[in-house]
């Protein structure tokens, strides 16, 4: 089989990483931050490589027999690019910013190595070739992200981890239930363009629709669909690097990436759409773009407050798979990107304020935009483009969406989205007015001194990179390679067979 | 070549123990170290040996039964020798430094391991039903003995009540091989196998009385009230001993009675009770498990709770399909082997824990991730394997149950299965929540020998890779439980 | 070509980026007045282009045509003029980082959507230009500009979503394209427009101040720095009007009903408007009471379009002339506010009279080019509307009428400026560029039909 050390590779990356970093002493801050990095940087070539390789219609991908019958396989199509391109990308990001942000602080060896091993997990799930793959990756992500959730060890963080353990396992649960299900049904877990359940004897309909609500049950509790999104919110204790690893570069992305699978590559889109269950998941998926957005309003602490907005935000996603059309789809998937970037730099952000400032409540900003500019207009850059206002990337998301609700007869869902960026705005934009136009109210509560810049470079420069990459995924959404056109191919493939 | 194997399997162990027993504990330390690598040398060469050329029949000493005694040597049994010698071998490497050699009777150790190791291996390549009883009895002999080398008076009482436990369940055991050898005339497990062809109330009374003592001494639910206490009390390797392998044995024995005669004897109602005490056992042991002070009585728990998925074997491999039945046996077979994997790295981890915590309970371990995170990451791998986590044995192991019981029909069971899963989770997690606490700035604890910590992440990392390489090790199985080749 | 209209928006957004580092303020506010250079070259020398640039965004397009020229002229020259005004009077000021920044991103947000052919460009540089104004707006960081900045920016917010959904609609009948042209073409097309029509109606009344959605306006314009309120009145306010142009199916299909409400909205907006600020008592709050009146004016004639189709192609001029004048007119007004007027009584009276000339203008006096907007008006919905709308004949003393109103109120205006505060010192530049332009609101729009 060609092409298959390439996605090897890629995993290995990380899994390596990881096992460096754990064998490492604590002390040896400058070696770990070096694998790190190489780690990363060489991942990034490596899932460039490939995205170029599956853009010209080569095949990468590797399988063999793990259990009597079902075969572990790692593919890299179009939709696993996406994926694997926006982690591999953020985590660069995500890894520098952490190395600034834990800097002097315990149990780095700790917190390095399951790190990586959670960023292996995601590329894990980004290639797998089907949903038993898939599974065993989701549920390593699982277990390699609570030791970050509860990684401060302190009371409020180890309720955190146990909350998010006890919604994820539950949710992990309930999909082994609907995958084993599926499988006992059909013998057939593979991932296909355009799905391959259409063939099924009608008399499996019914059967076929409750293990739908299974699967998207069970991914609904990572990717935070209401009323399953209680893990999210609280566990925004977790420290910065984290909440953007959680947000934007993977669990919940794992849990929308894999409604992205089941619908269009298990069931196929069309066989979904005339199975019913898409307007049932739309409904959902719009009743969590509100909720998510109102619950937001009325939250005064700046993370808790992001981690509503992804409840929200990755629903849109959710929302966009369910828009029967090419256009929906381009919506859905390319806001998995888009997200990303965006929800990345907010909390990068938030970090900042948190670490250098001691700022964590919306109304202790006052007066923080002057006395940290970059950061602020990173910010203020993301905010702007959640809220939907062009040329920035949520614009881009809402304008495919918007286009494929008309195309799918559903415009219901405009209001939805209107309503949304209305709420975005509701919440956004009071936190822009006291960055920029509030006067500074006496002393910030733990100001450090962080740099000679605003604070520490490696604090500064990731999300400043990332409001820019904000900006031009949406400026040149057109353009070749962008994450829109990227989306563009993937919807053309899946929806012609 | 294969008669020096079986010999050496069989008879190495018993000469290491007389060896033992005349030396002291260090220098018998050394010699079992050699038997060890011997033991494993002539494992894995017959192990590689049955993976070629498949299973066979060996009579010891070329006597043919009913004279002599006949050997099994099927896949199964080999994969079986095999994992005892590599969990056996590194409870010995880990006891050999875990034990306290200035203490007299620690010295005794080392022939009760190696008499042990005699049992298991007789166990697991008996042909016939008496061996299988010597085999069992020599078994609980030495486990017993092993327990009380824990010393103090409550691991006395422990043992005690161990060895009545086990010897209701061996004499009740002995009366049903006694009644079916009056039934059939035949002691092999292949000749009652063909003998049984109709249901017979003898027989199944027989089938009954010694799947009943095999329960007991399996600690099966609600059986299992001896097993807390033995393997709480007992030094870590020798837990380990006991959780990983000797409570297997009574079940090899019971899977390989019912699967002969179970069919045979239409006794489903007996599969099905079987199988409802294999889940009250998951439920309840977990719940146990989640609700103990100490952090060995939680491992010990999760050995009960763990015993409990074995018995689900019973009721998904009667009266269903071949390919079904197949898929529960493959599937058992797999969480033996992890559950031995995982549950004897977790006991060594448990141990070094206490080692350097200097205390026996949960609450103690606050800190210990920062300070000690290679055993506390051992633990937590066994850990992750005992949830059935992918990738590990134990999720390959409910894979394949969770299949079996929705083919069956009998979808019950998975819901026992998904939801055992998540108590699991729960007692696992609820030691991690503990390690992860932040108390000190300074570390307090005592740091073992890094050897002593490398051991059961080894074994950690087998169990979890296990179900990476499920297909190739199922496929040197063979057909488990049938299906041998007579040797040439 | 492309480069010219790339110039013409990233000068200002380059210059925006400066602000970051302070050193380079100095020299950004030498640059200030010359930051719209780029575009009045373009709207001098270019009379109808079209590039194309696939990669961008959702595909986008630089555009200018007879309809954009008069809008980037007006837009390029008022924010010079208040540029250099704002340089005078403000450099060296508290928050002028915040100003400049504001400024800056304004005017690039403003330029863009005039030179914008798709709709994706011009919500683009429309977004930027609102929510930087709103910098403008709170900028002097009282309670009443924060008071107005929250108003401001709720109204900003909500006719954005309304243009955001009209937009989608709007493309969605068009097969999907982002051009503006194509929408306009397919809403004319559609059988039903409805929707569609109203929501962008909707969205950019908010910005051209129509009634019922105006009510940020006279809070906002005010409280700005002067040069803010100037170009917030002459050119902000424009973009709303703009975008009705680009994108409603003007001339191309009858739709009485919406024009005939349309209108309606215009004459409330022109005579109430007049007729509210008079009863006000600052002179910059008359004045933009007096923006909403004069857009109520060029509203009246969209409705007139949309209710007869053929008086597009007579019509469509006068748009470009109604943005000149006012633009400029109003503009100058504006900076007039904060002029120091001479404290000796004669110089004193002589500089109320020369500020009050654009006033006349507005107000329509002959030979001003308020005159000749308001006859063009009314000749155009006096002749070809026959019929078409019930209260026609009613038009002609309506329009007269307000002429009074509009008289009234700068009068009031003018009672205001006279009786404020003078000054001994009388600085030269904020004259300069006072001078500069009401020089242009009053000349230029008389040649606009050689110009355009």
């Amino acid at each position: 089989m060609s092409g298959a050390w390439l996605p090897l590779a890629t995993l290995a990356t990380s899994l390596l990483a990881s096992l460096i970093i754990f064998a490492l002493p604590e002390h040896r801050h400058s070696i770990r931050t070096t694998v790190n990095i190489l780690a990363a940087t060489l991942k990034l070539a490596l899932v460039a490589a490939m995205t170029w390789g599956v853009f010209q219609g080569r095949f990468y991908g590797i399988s063999y027999e793990m259990l009597p019958g079902v075969r572990f396989v790692l593919r890299a199509d179009a939709v696993a690019m996406l994926f694997a391109g926006l982690s591999a990308l953020l985590w660069l990001f995500t890894t520098l910013y952490a190395v600034g942000y834990l800097e002097g602080s315990p149990n780095r060896s700790r917190f390095f190595g399951f790190f990586s091993l959670c960023v292996a997990s995601t590329l894990g799930i980004a290639l797998a070739g089907n949903l038993f793959t898939f599974f065993l990756f989701y549920e390593m992500l699982t277990l390699s992200t609570y030791p970050l959730v509860v990684h401060r060890g302190t009371p409020k963080a180890l309720r955190a981890g146990r909350q998010y353990i006890i919604y994820t396992l539950g949710g992990g649960a309930v999909l082994l239930l609907g995958v084993v299900l599926l499988y006992q049904l059909e013998g057939d877990l593979a991932f296909r363009e355009t799905g391959h359940l259409m063939g099924s004897d009608p008399a499996r309909y019914p059967a076929l629709i409750g293990i739908f609500a299974l699967l998207v049950a069970g991914l609904g509790v990572k990717a935070a669909l209401v009323p399953l999104h209680g893990w999210l919110p609280t566990a925004m204790v977790a420290p910065a690097p984290v909440s953007a690893l959680l947000h934007a570069v993977a669990v919940v992305k794992a849990g929308a990436f894999g409604i992205v699978r089941v619908v269009y590559d298990i069931y196929g889109i069309d066989f979904a759409a005339s199975l019913g269950v898409l307007e049932p998941l739309a409904w959902v998926a719009a009743f969590t773009v509100i909720y998510g957005s109102l619950r937001a309003l009325w939250q005064s602490d700046l993370k808790r407050r992001l981690a509503f907005s992804t409840v929200s935000q990755i629903a849109y996603i959710v929302l966009g798979i369910s828009l029967f059309g090419p256009l929906g789809t381009v919506g859905g998937l390319v806001h998995l990107l888009h997200q990303g970037i965006m929800k990345v730099t907010l909390f990068f952000c938030a970090g900042n304020y948190a670490e250098t400032l001691g700022v964590h409540r919306v109304d202790e900003l006052d007066g923080a935009g002057p006395r940290m500019p970059l950061t602020s207009l990173a910010f203020t850059v993301a905010a702007f483009g959640m809220i939907g206002i062009p040329p920035l990337a949520g614009f881009v998301t809402k304008w495919m969406l918007g286009r494929g609700a008309l195309a799918a007869d559903m415009a219901w869902v405009i209001p939805v989205l209107l309503l949304s960026s209305l709420l975005n705005a509701l919440y956004f934009l009071p936190i822009v007015y006291r960055l920029w136009f509030r006067p500074l109210r006496g002393d910030w509560p733990a100001e450090r001194a962080l740099g000679r810049l605003e604070t520490h470079a490696l604090l500064l420069w990731p999300p400043v990179f990332t409001a820019v990459l904000t900006v031009l995924v949406g400026v040149l959404a057109a353009a070749p390679f962008s994450p829109l056109a990227w989306a563009d191919l993937v919807a053309l493939r899946m929806y012609l067979p | 070549m294969s008669s020096l194997l079986m010999a050496g399997l069989l008879f190495t162990p018993l000469a290491w123990a007389v060896l033992c027993l005349l030396l002291a504990f260090r220098a018998a330390r050394l010699a079992s170290v050699i038997g060890m690598l011997l033991q494993m040398a002539l494992s894995l060469a017959l192990w590689a040996w049955v993976a070629e050329q498949g299973g066979f029949f060996y009579h010891l000493g070329g006597w043919a039964p009913p004279l002599g005694i006949g050997l099994r040597v099927d896949g199964l049994a080999v994969t079986f020798v095999l994992l005892t010698a590599l969990v056996g071998a590194a409870c010995g490497l880990h006891a050999g430094l875990y034990l306290d050699p200035s203490r007299p009777w620690q010295r005794y150790f080392w022939p009760l391991f190696w008499m042990l190791w005699a049992g298991l291996n007789a166990v697991w390549l008996a042909g016939d039903l008496f061996n299988l009883y010597v085999g069992l009895e020599l078994i609980t002999l030495a486990a017993v003995g092993l327990v009380v080398l824990g010393g103090a008076a409550p691991a006395l009482e422990a043992a005690l009540r161990y060895l009545f436990a086990a010897l209701i369940g061996s004499l009740a055991y002995l009366l049903g091989v006694a009644l079916l050898y009056a039934e059939f005339g035949s002691l092999s497990l292949v000749g009652v196998g063909e003998g049984a062809g109709s249901a017979s109330p003898a027989a199944s009374f027989a089938l009954l009385i010694m799947l009943f003592g095999l329960a007991v001494k399996a600690a099966l639910f609600p059986g299992h009230t001896w097993l807390p206490p033995a393997h709480g009390i007992a030094r870590a390797p020798v837990s380990a001993l006991l959780s990983g392998l000797v409570v297997k044995a009574a079940f090899y024995v019971a899977a390989r009675v019912w699967l002969e005669l179970g069919p045979a004897l239409e006794a489903a109602v007996v599969g099905v009770l079987l199988g409802v005490a294999g889940s009250a056992a998951v439920c309840w042991g977990s719940w146990q498990a989640l609700r103990q002070p100490q952090l060995k009585l939680v491992v010990a728990w999760s050995s009960v709770a763990q015993i409990g998925y074995l018995f689900l074997l019973f009721p998904l491999s009667h009266g269903v399909p071949e390919a079904v039945s197949l898929q529960a046996q493959q599937g058992v077979t797999l969480q033996v082997i992890s559950h031995a994997l995982a549950k004897s790295a977790m006991f060594l981890a448990a141990g070094n824990l206490i080692l350097s915590v200097r205390s026996k309970r949960v609450e103690a371990l606050a800190g210990v991730s920062r300070y000690l995170p290679l055993s506390l990451f051992s633990f937590g791998l066994a850990g992750v394997s005992l949830m059935g986590m992918p990738p590990s044995g134990g999720f390959a192991a409910k894979w394949l149950l969770l299949q079996a019981s929705l083919a069956s029909g009998q979808w019950w069971w998975a819901a026992v299965l998904l939801v055992g899963g998540l108590l699991a989770a729960a007692y696992v997690f609820r030691i991690y929540r503990a390690s992860f606490q932040e108390v000190e700035e300074s570390d307090p604890f005592y740091h073992p020998p890094r050897s002593l910590e490398i051991i059961p992440l080894v074994l950690a990392l087998l169990a979890l890779g296990l179900g990476l390489v499920a297909e190739p090790v199922l496929s040197v199985l063979g057909l488990p439980f049938g299906g041998e080749v007579l040797s040439p | 070509m492309s480069w010219a209209f790339s110039a013409a928006v990233l000068l200002p957004l380059l210059a925006a980026s400066l602000v970051a580092t302070g050193s380079t303020r100095f020299l950004l506010w030498r640059l200030l007045p010359w930051l719209p250079l780029p575009a009045l070259l373009l709207a001098t020398q270019v009379r109808d282009a079209s590039v194309d640039i696939p990669w961008l965004m959702l595909g986008a397009r630089w555009q200018l045509d007879t309809l954009r020229s008069p809008f980037l002229l007006a837009a390029s020259l008022l924010w010079g003029g208040a540029g250099l005004y704002a340089r005078a009077v403000l450099e060296g000021a508290e928050r002028e980082r915040w100003f400049l920044s504001s400024w800056c991103l304004a005017l690039a947000g403003n330029l863009w959507l005039i030179v914008a052919g798709d709709a994706v460009g011009f919500y683009a540089g429309f977004a930027l230009m609102t929510f930087a104004a709103w910098g403008l707006v709170v900028h002097a960081d009282s309670p009443r500009a924060l008071w107005a900045g929250k108003v401001y920016i709720a109204m900003a917010v909500l006719g954005e979503l309304a243009l955001l959904a009209g937009l989608l609609l709007a493309s969605e009948l068009a097969g999907g394209s982002v051009l503006l042209a194509e929408m306009a073409t397919a809403l004319g097309r559609s059988q039903q427009p409805g929707l569609a029509l109203g929501l962008l109606l909707t969205g950019f009344g908010v910005k051209a101040g129509l009634p019922l959605l105006h009510f940020w306006l006279p809070l906002a314009h005010p409280v700005a720095p002067t040069p803010a309120s100037a170009v917030l009145s002459g050119a902000m306010i424009k973009a709303g009007l703009l975008g009705w142009l680009v994108v409603l199916p003007l001339g191309l299909t009858s739709l009485p009903a919406w024009g005939t409400m349309v209108m309606a909205l215009g004459l409330i907006a022109l005579l109430g408007a007049a007729l509210r600020g008079i009863w006000t008592r600052e002179a910059k709050t008359v004045l933009a009471w007096s923006s909403i009146s004069q857009m109520g004016l060029a509203t009246l004639m969209l409705g007139a379009v949309l209710v007869e189709p053929a008086l597009w192609w007579l019509v469509s001029g006068w748009f470009g002339l109604f943005v000149l004048h006012h633009g400029l007119a109003k503009g100058a007004l504006f900076l007039s506010v904060g002029l120091s007027l001479p404290g000796a009584p004669v110089a004193r009276g002589l500089a109320l009279l020369v500020v009050a000339l654009p006033a006349l203008s507005v107000i329509g006096l002959p030979l001003t080019s308020g005159e000749a907007v308001k006859r063009w008006l009314k000749d155009s919905v006096s002749g070809d509307l026959a019929g078409a709308v019930p209260w026609q004949p009613w038009l002609p003393h309506l329009l007269s009428l307000s002429t009074l109103l509009t008289l009234l109120l700068l009068l009031r205006w003018w009672w205001l400026l006279r009786s404020g505060d003078g000054s001994t010192a009388v600085a030269t530049l904020p004259w300069v560029a006072w001078l500069l332009l009401a020089a242009l609101s009053l000349g230029l729009p008389l040649y606009a039909p050689i110009l355009l």
